[in-house]
């Protein structure tokens, strides 16, 4: 039989008009259950807010860790909380992937025709992230204040690339760790423990002996979330030349978490029915 | 008719682990090599013409998830050729897609959190389909089935038979070629069963679609496949219209005995074993022709089904009288849920007819 039908060109267009659609039905849906949304809003800056708090308890005792000062560490967790924003917002999805695999449920996404990774991806969208971003937002305009750094439209738009690269290794990280599940029975704690290390990224590199500053730029790269993009900001007269790296950094991360996660994919094969 | 699928010899093999048993067994897992091939699919053919339905069984584990899955382009056949409208599906799965619908009776393959209408616009746009074709098929979906009262309300909080039916109506919309529909009836309420029936059967007809049904369901199948192939262990053991299936066996008839109410009351599962066992081998002994007869036991309602090649069905009828307390008799063609099971049973039985003859020669 021929095919006779057109294929239409699926471009940046095409996906974008689709997550664009399932986005607003997905929040509307969600703001309907009102105090749902609310209590998991609330919850989530709690959960930040207490994190603050651990560690301005610390800077009353401590006025400086290793040469490192309050509003700095402070501007350092601000990039944290933003960075891991959009991994928290709109990839929320790889936390429940390993249940989709183990059960065969994951079958029901192999059957539409637009890019499968896409597909899984934008059936959710975490709305009590944006909490988590105001706070951190908040966070990053005290501290930019408290430490002086001048308003440009350079410092700004090498903010906006700093954490955009930072956000880009959030994700990376969770990608590749969620696709182990296409290969291993446990990989849930794979994908915990990766996410625990992510929290280490709210402390200077520098803080910590040769072992782990190597460990965390080149086996667990996160170095590259929050202190080597704000290096820039907080040591603007010697930070290190990989700070100049994070936007390649960031993207060659994806590329390859997004190769390995289509590759589990394709050697997905579902159980029996 | 054209062919819109063909499959020539397709094999699909699976490598499992040899797992050994006990602590030290699991230690050696961890490092061996020592696979052993599973055949999931052996040496399958078959073509199947636009707009049949086919009905496609097999017991558990038999292979029909498997071949389902090469024929919608998720798994690549270890060997043989397979052509789906035109195409090799495993090559372009993304473009095949576009031309095939896929039903889970179980799993939803609508947005979840969202209401149908909305997971019906998100598909017009996933699929291309035109204004006007969208449209013609809403139409057409009202006029089958009273679904307009469900379009608002979002997938999550449907019950099992209305998220079945929105995810056969989205199956239909971008109007492809074939519909895959696997156990679309499981776990249905019997009118909701029937609803869904007269549905696939009017999409079928008014659309030419061509339909695959697995099912475990005989009901699904006497309603709407006039074809049914039967795999098991892998292998194609059936492909026929279900009108031929009826000989397959030679000619079988039941005869059903409703016995006095009181006979089985409070009765347990033994004691109604130890009757049926009883009441075989008095008729056996009574007629040696009639050994082959199967007996069960449903309620106060005794089935015998008798091969009608070996022994007349009147003898056997005039024995059971002789031994049985008879309230009433009816006589049934057999059904196409008992010739299934038949084949079921036959295979299996063969099967491990071959395997203890291989365990007695390697002993």
């Amino acid at each position: 039989m021929e095919n006779t039908r057109i294929r239409p060109i699926r471009g940046f267009l095409f996906y974008f008009k689709i997550y664009w659609m399932i986005a607003l039905q997905d929040i509307k849906s969600k703001m309907s259950y009102r105090s749902d949304f609310l209590i998991s809003t609330i919850g989530m800056i709690a959960v930040n807010v207490s994190g603050f708090l651990g560690f301005w308890l610390v800077f009353q005792t401590f006025h400086e860790i290793n040469g490192w000062k309050f509003n700095e560490i402070l501007f350092l967790y601000a990039c944290l909380l933003l960075t891991m924003t959009p991994n928290q917002i709109f990839f929320d999805n790889n936390w429940s992937l390993r249940y989709y695999v183990y059960s065969g449920d994951f079958v029901k996404y192999c059957f539409r025709p637009i890019n499968l990774f896409f597909y899984f991806i934008s059936e959710v969208i975490d709305v009590k992230g944006f909490g988590q971003f105001f706070f951190g937002l908040f966070l990053l305009i005290y501290s930019w204040i408290q430490l002086q750094i001048p308003v440009t439209v350079g410092n700004v738009v090498t903010l906006l690339v700093g954490l955009l690269s930072g956000s880009l290794v959030v994700i990376a990280l969770m990608v590749a760790a969620s696709a182990t599940c296409f290969w291993l029975m446990n990989s849930g704690f794979i994908m915990v423990y990766i996410f625990k290390f992510t929290d280490y990224a709210k402390y200077p590199l520098s803080i910590f002996n040769k072992f782990f500053q190597v460990l965390f730029t080149v086996l667990i790269p996160i170095g590259f979330i929050a202190y080597y993009p704000s290096l820039y900001f907080l040591r603007p007269n010697d930070f290190e030349w990989l700070t100049l790296l994070c936007p390649v950094v960031g993207a060659i991360m994806v590329l390859i978490a997004y190769k390995i996660w289509m590759y589990g994919a394709s050697k997905y094969s579902g159980t029996g029915s | 008719m054209e062919p819109v699928i063909q499959i020539n010899n397709i094999c699909k093999t699976f490598k499992v682990l040899n797992r050994k048993t006990g602590i030290k067994g699991a230690v050696q897992n961890l490092f061996s090599r020592d696979y052993k091939e599973i055949k999931a699919v052996d040496d399958i053919s078959l073509t199947i013409n636009e707009g049949e339905m086919v009905g496609y069984l097999g017991p558990n584990g038999a292979g029909k998830s498997t071949t389902i899955k090469v024929m919608t382009g998720i798994l690549e056949p270890t060997s043989g050729n397979i052509l789906v409208n035109g195409r090799v599906p495993y090559k372009n799965r993304s473009v095949n897609a576009q031309d095939i619908g896929v039903v889970f009776g179980q799993r939803s393959q609508l947005w979840w959190a969202l209401p149908v209408i909305e997971s019906f616009r998100i598909l017009k746009e996933v699929y291309a389909i035109p204004d006007d074709v969208y449209k013609k098929n809403m139409q057409m979906f009202s006029d089958l089935v009273n679904v307009e009262n469900l379009y608002n309300k979002p997938v999550r909080e449907m019950s099992l038979g209305q998220r079945t039916l929105c995810d056969i109506l989205s199956s239909f919309l971008h109007n492809p070629g074939i519909v895959f529909l696997d156990e679309p009836t499981i776990g249905l309420d019997v009118s909701m069963k029937s609803k869904i029936r007269y549905l696939i059967s009017e999409l079928n007809k008014e659309k030419g679609t061509t339909i695959i049904l697995t099912t475990h369901d005989m009901g699904d199948v006497d309603a709407l496949a006039k074809r049914i192939i039967i795999i098991d262990q892998g292998k194609m053991i059936y492909d026929d219209n279900i009108a031929h299936l009826k000989t397959f066996f030679g000619a079988y008839r039941t005869i059903k005995i409703t016995l006095p109410n009181e006979q089985f009351d409070g009765a347990d599962e033994e004691k109604k074993a130890k009757f049926i066992a009883d009441i075989t081998s008095q008729i056996i002994a009574k007629n040696e022709k009639a050994r082959n007869i199967h007996v069960s036991l449903d309620e106060s309602e005794l089935s015998i089904l008798v091969p009608e090649a070996e022994v007349p069905l009147i003898e056997v009828l005039s024995t059971s009288q002789e031994i049985l307390p008879v309230k009433d008799v009816q006589i049934a063609e057999i059904s196409t849920e008992s010739i299934i099971r038949k084949i079921y049973e036959g295979n299996e039985s063969k099967s491990k007819l071959l395997s203890s003859e291989v365990k007695e020669k390697a002993e």
